[in-house]
């Protein structure tokens, strides 16, 4: 486009409109700016990183576990934020990759003593291969067909790690606990898990404020018009897919090792890709902010009502009840009805 | 030559019951473009209501399916004026309407689970363990009776739309909605009345998967990529379509489950869906794409 544009306007006029553009983009960066509270944000990840000197006063191991499960929701989440929020594409399927970060790494921390939190980043590149590759025949359907397809890879997902005597089939595998003393054995999954929320929520900043994550919200508006105006849709799609799958499958690693064994029942079960889903559509699909407040809603929800009420049946029956409700009735979530309305706090603005 | 004959006996007759599983979906897929993953779990409710009518007071499940029907498809008047109705106006439709299924699905799961328990149940008529026997070949009357139950609702819906004069507009709704709505039809009545024909048939099937599968309340995830693959392969609104699609699968799935082993023979209805999303998304019998 550039190119065109200095080839037929010749030089000062050329440089005049460029510089008019940019101008104009650094006025409305400013103004986004300043609805921005920056400091929130790393205000909240440093609290979070001092957070377990609390262990050394008494045990508040309840609340490392709280955080540490958020985060971990958060990173994923997040993760399918980048597929179902900003291309458009509803996945229920992504627990597939939670659970091949979790085999792959859980596998090797059970035959060699590496730990999971090192083989991470390979799991997040494990992932990234699988889901380009699955990404690569998905995603040529579209809507609902999409939807139904990743329900399937699910189910065979299911059948595959059920059977599979190398993993230990439908019992799993019991990996080793670390040999820190109770009150400090949760903290390296604590940090590893917080890290990778923020390392996570940064990268969906990124990828927002970047041209391949203009193309993915292009497409998420309309495809079709989005190919004419020569985005290579195909491949930003698969993409976004694979880093949906990555980070997933990172957070999938390390929770495995965390929890002392994989299983397909800890992995493969509906309710934890549908979590990924209402966290989003609850917090405000497509937003930065909104994966994080509904992940901590969500968990927070849970808990009570597994405290409260403690069958999993009223809970599977609630957040059934409460996702019907935010579709019907806050389809854009929290941080988008907000938005829509003017009123959305400065700390909440991380977009 | 007997394994084979025997294996393609079985294969049929639980395709007839998974016919009438799908063709429910089907229809209301048809008419509302809903693809309505709460289905499978409304066909357990199905299947509750007449185990419970079964154990307490005896009723035969086959008595029981008319009832199952009609409590069914009050429950499908009820689902449809709460949730869809008022989703029939949103841009991003059907995406919504699948998102709001799964969580009706996941209601109806909750609600069965926190009732009725997860224990495996199935009801246990006469007929449900006869089998007949020609030579060495078995036919399991249980299944044998679904079959023929499910093709005789089937074949009584088929020429319910043909013949009748609602059901000629449910299909002029089918084909071209704003076309039918043109012409007089009143389209919303159809929707309503379709989607409550469309739970009828669910708790119809209910009543037929009470004495033919054991179930529980978290089973339906199983069924719901099982009966998307038949309504799939059989081309999404088309009745016909899933009920060849569905003897078509069950067949194939018997065989494997024969030949290959048996935990392969669900694996081939995941398969199967997979595959025909990617090379034929309109299926065997749809006219168009419309899901693609």
């Amino acid at each position: 486009m550039m190119s065109v544009v200095s080839e037929t306007l010749t030089g000062d006029a050329a440089s005049s409109v460029l510089e008019a553009r940019r101008a104009h983009n650094e006025k409305l960066a400013a103004k986004s700016d300043k609805a921005r509270a920056i400091w929130f944000p790393i205000a909240l990840l440093l609290l979070l990183l001092a957070l377990p000197a609390l262990q050394v006063i008494g045990n508040f191991n309840y609340v490392l576990h709280l955080v540490l499960f958020t985060a971990c929701y958060v990173t994923m989440a997040s993760g399918w934020n980048i597929l179902g929020g900003f291309t458009g594409y509803i996945s229920l399927g992504h627990n597939v990759f939670f659970a091949i970060g979790g085999y792959f790494a859980g596998m090797i921390l059970a035959r060699y003593g590496i730990s999971t939190i090192l083989m991470a980043p390979f799991a997040g590149l494990l992932c990234a291969a699988v889901g380009y590759l699955i990404g690569r025949v998905t995603l040529k359907t579209r809507g609902p067909s999409f939807i139904i397809s990743s329900l399937a890879l699910v189910m065979i997902a299911r059948i595959l790690f059920d059977h599979w005597k190398f993993v230990g089939g439908a019992n799993g595998v019991a990996l080793p606990a670390n040999d820190l003393s109770v009150e400090w054995a949760k903290l390296p999954y604590y940090y590893a898990f917080v890290v990778l929320a923020a390392f996570s929520v940064w990268l969906s900043y990124k990828i927002k404020h970047s041209k391949f994550g203009l193309g993915l919200r292009a497409i998420s508006k309309d495809e079709i018009k989005a190919e004419s105006a020569g985005i290579d849709t195909r491949t930003y799609k698969v993409l976004a897919f694979a880093i949906s799958g990555a980070l997933v499958g990172m957070a999938g690693a390390i929770w495995g090792e965390y929890l002392t064994y994989i299983r397909p029942n800890i992995f493969l079960i509906i309710l934890v890709s549908v979590n990924m889903v209402l966290m989003c559509i609850l917090g405000g699909k497509g937003t930065i902010a909104g994966p994080v407040i509904g992940a901590i809603m969500i968990i927070a929800f849970n808990e009570l009502f597994v405290a409260t009420l403690g069958a999993s049946e009223i809970n599977i029956l609630a957040t059934g009840l409460l996702m019907v409700i935010v579709l019907l009735f806050f389809p854009q979530g929290i941080v988008g009805t907000l938005a829509k309305h003017h009123k959305l706090p400065r700390i909440l603005n991380w977009d | 030559m007997e394994q084979i004959i025997q294996t393609l006996i079985l294969g049929l007759a639980l395709g007839g019951v998974f016919a009438l599983m799908g063709s429910g979906l089907s229809l209301v897929f048809g008419v509302m473009r809903i693809v309505n993953l709460a289905h499978p779990s409304l066909i357990i409710a199905g299947a509750y209501a007449t185990y419970w009518a079964f154990k307490l007071w005896g009723i035969d499940p086959l008595v029981m399916l008319p009832v199952a029907a009609i409590i069914l498809a009050a429950i499908g008047v009820l689902l449809y004026k709460l949730v869809f109705e008022r989703e029939a106006r949103s841009a991003k439709y059907s995406e919504m309407t699948v998102l709001l299924t799964f969580a009706t699905a996941m209601i109806v799961e909750g609600a069965l689970g926190g009732m009725f328990t997860n224990t495996q149940r199935v009801t246990s008529p006469s007929y449900a363990t006869d089998a007949i026997f020609i030579g060495n070949i078995f036919i399991p009357t249980g299944q044998l009776y679904a079959g023929i139950v499910s093709l005789l609702i089937i074949s009584a819906l088929a020429l319910f739309l043909k013949y009748s004069r609602f059901g000629n507009a449910i299909r002029a709704t089918t084909q071209n909605r704003e076309a039918a709505e043109l012409l007089g039809v009143n389209v919303n009545l159809v929707c309503i009345m379709s989607f409550a024909i469309g739970i009828g048939l669910a708790g119809a099937a209910g009543s037929l998967v009470s004495f033919v599968f054991s179930f529980f309340p978290a089973k339906h995830w199983e069924w719901v990529a099982v009966l998307m693959s038949l309504v799939v392969l059989g081309g999404m609104g088309s009745i016909l379509g899933t009920v060849i699609a569905s003897f078509m699968l069950c067949v194939v799935a018997a065989f494997v489950g024969a030949y290959v082993g048996a935990t392969w023979s669900t694996m081939t209805f995941f398969l199967a869906l997979f595959l025909i999303l990617l090379i034929r998304p309109q299926g065997l019998f749809g006219e168009k794409p419309e899901l693609a």
